[in-house]
């Protein structure tokens, strides 16, 4: 016996999404030709040019562009276009204060006078930036981004345009498209100014492929032993040392957060899958994380809504929540004059999180207590998950090792050391065994359910004492400056949330800084030196090293590696 | 019984014998413990020490882990009723399609 609705409804493969499937096709497609693809030159610099030849998968977000977006820049910052958020830059470009060539020229010239001390960038395409801001400055508004210059790290493709990865093994390679991420930004207005400088394919703080240092913190400017963090060194330097307005990363071992810490920037790690990697020359495919190292969480969040959403060529980033406006997650929220939690949070709190007498722990005893201080924000104490030394340890963290190694086999027959000092870490990759990885495999998802039942049971965000743990599982953290060691190095903390909270960690962030001003510091400008060509090059630098700043040996760098 | 660990000189054997099995050569590393002065390359005495040591620690470290098994009493009856966790590559995005309909 039958009726009309079991009579109506379709077997389930009449319900696959088959648009989908052939923009992922198409898409597949596209990336299998790259290798016969004939390539532009370095005239080209497409990327950094409104385009209208864009990935098709990337359209404008008319979401970005909201009142919440713009601010007013303050006062102490009117004078100095480089001194301001995005938010800010954003607010003076939609008035008609400033055109973005004037922004655009302004870093220009920082770079040209400091770019050889931060040694941030491994490429400046100042005339590529200067003409894409001239085109913007004749184009319909696209939003907060409009403008904006941008760094962006050198693993990110860019179409016509070297991207390296520092290493020898691509210092030819210019792909012919963007990275989906650079695509989204671009078209959304942003305006590649450069590409920063990066530990060899992601591993370490940057040095060249060789192990040479080369990019310092831009809080000691002169003494390259201070931690700049890695790998998304050079991003670094150029937005805290206002040599760009904001810049992107990538994170598999604390690449986003690190840097972010050590220079007194906000940046997050977003949820594995929200931003798509498709177009980054990989290092741990199940860690790779890309997002923003950003000033302040209001840019962040600008940045993040920018680069996250479904994108065809990858499917990790499918079938996830839809993108929240994390714009308005990052605005603070206030009831008059009162500031208060956007949302109700339990910040959890894990063992020894702020114990001791170091600086470190100071500043977060007085993090946790300017939290605890704002209504409706609750401090939670949270254990350590079980096993948590062991799964989150060094061989269960090694289990990414065979992630390097397996696509970059034809480089490992060829060309060992074409990797460099790097080399060590992508050979230990290719020893480790099928059932070592798989083992790895199931403890991931064992980890991450003990810490969603452990710690997110009774906390909405928690506390970190290394980012390591969520890249292990791909969960989201937000870096954020929390004070200044006695000798002005930057201190920071990490937070990390659940599964797409990258909203709430936005706006515990957001809700801190309205109460703080560490992330309005800046670095005093370096002492003056030889100005930078512009377009100065990893190439010209490794025979115009600077043997001063040390060099890392291989053991080193196998100790380091993200 | 414990089979005897391996000596360096058997490590070394199986270290090359597996990376040329997938077509990786030592040989393209500089000989000794010196690194290659222009690309920092090490050394393969260097590398080879390296690898020993990760075969030591990484390796047997993994194989010894034991996932958690219901309590049965009998750890021969737990370890036969026990359903590992599943091998998930993205255990985040997991949870998106682990949630309840």
């Amino acid at each position: 016996m039958t009726d009309a609705s079991t009579d109506a409804q379709l077997p389930l493969d009449r319900l696959l999404d088959r648009r989908a499937f052939l923009a992922r096709t198409a898409a597949l497609a596209a990336t299998a030709t790259v290798g016969t693809v004939a390539l532009p030159g370095l005239a080209g610099l497409a990327s950094a040019a409104p385009s209208d030849t864009s990935a098709p998968a990337v359209t404008f977000n008319p979401d970005l562009d909201r009142g919440a977006a713009y601010n007013k820049p303050r006062e102490s910052a009117m004078s100095d276009p480089t001194e301001w958020t995005i938010s800010e830059a954003a607010w003076m470009i939609r008035h008609n204060k400033i055109v973005p060539v004037e922004l655009v020229q302004a870093y220009l010239d920082r770079i040209t006078a400091y770019e050889s001390t931060y040694q941030a960038f491994n490429v400046v395409l100042a005339e590529a930036a200067v003409k894409a801001a001239r085109q913007w400055a004749n184009r319909p508004h696209r939003g907060p981004l409009h403008g904006i210059p941008l760094a962006i790290k050198d693993n990110y493709f860019t179409e016509g345009v070297p991207t390296t990865a520092n290493s020898y093994l691509f210092q030819d390679f210019v792909p012919p498209y963007d990275a989906t991420s650079v695509a989204k930004l671009v078209v959304q207005g942003g305006i590649v100014l450069g590409k920063t400088q990066m530990g060899p394919l992601a591993t370490t703080r940057a040095t060249l492929p060789n192990g040479q240092v080369t990019t310092v913190n831009a809080w000691t400017p002169t003494n390259p032993s201070t931690n700049p963090g890695g790998s998304s060194t050079g991003t670094a330097p150029a937005v805290a040392g206002r040599l760009a307005s904001s810049g992107i990363g990538t994170q598999t071992g604390g690449s986003i957060t690190s840097p972010s810490n050590a220079q007194n920037l906000t940046g997050i790690k977003p949820t594995m899958g929200r931003v798509s990697l498709a177009g980054i020359v990989p290092l741990t495919y199940t860690r790779d994380h890309p997002g923003p190292l950003a000033r302040d969480a209001k840019d962040a969040a600008i940045m993040l809504m920018a680069m996250a959403g479904p994108d065809p060529a990858d499917p990790r980033s499918q079938g996830l929540p839809p993108v929240p406006n994390l714009i308005n997650a990052a605005t603070p929220r206030y009831d008059g004059d009162n500031l208060r939690m956007r949302w109700k949070t339990r910040i959890g709190v894990l063992p020894g999180y702020a114990d001791g007498g170091s600086e470190t722990a100071a500043a977060r005893r007085a993090f946790l207590a300017e939290m605890s201080a704002i209504p409706e924000c609750e401090l939670v104490e949270v254990p350590f998950p079980d096993e948590w030394s062991l799964l989150t340890g060094s061989a269960f963290n090694n289990v990414r090792l065979p992630e390097r190694s397996e696509p970059f086999m034809p480089y490992l027959r060829s060309d060992l050391r074409g990797f460099g000092v790097s080399v060590t870490s992508w050979l230990q990759g290719a020893l480790l065994g099928a059932n070592g990885w798989v083992t790895g495999q199931r403890a991931k998802l064992l980890l991450l359910d003990r810490i969603l039942d452990q710690i997110f049971s009774s906390c909405d965000v928690v506390v970190q004492t290394s980012p390591v743990p969520f890249d292990i599982v791909g969960l989201p953290e937000i870096a954020f400056p929390i004070g200044f060691s006695g000798g002005g190095v930057p201190i920071g903390t990490i937070l990390g949330g659940q599964p797409y909270a990258e909203d709430r960690l936005l706006s515990v962030a957001a809700a801190y800084q309205a109460v703080t001003d560490w992330h309005w510091r800046r670095p005093a400008d370096p002492p003056a030196v030889d100005p930078s060509p512009t377009a100065s090059t990893a190439a010209a630098r490794s025979t115009a090293a600077t043997p001063s700043r040390g060099r890392l040996t291989a053991e080193e760098v196998a100790e380091l590696t993200q | 019984m414990a089979p005897t660990p391996p000596t360096d000189d058997e490590l070394n054997t199986f270290i090359v014998a597996q990376l040329a099995s997938l077509g990786i050569d030592l040989n393209q590393l500089p000989a000794g413990t010196t690194a290659d002065p222009v690309t920092g390359s090490p050394g393969r005495d260097s590398v080879l020490a390296s690898l020993r040591s990760f075969m030591r620690s990484t390796v047997p470290a993994l194989a010894a882990y034991q996932m958690p098994t219901p309590d049965a009493g009998d750890p021969a009856t737990a370890m036969a009723l026990s359903q590992q966790p599943a091998p998930v590559l993205y255990p985040s995005i997991s949870t998106e399609w682990r949630k309840p309909r």
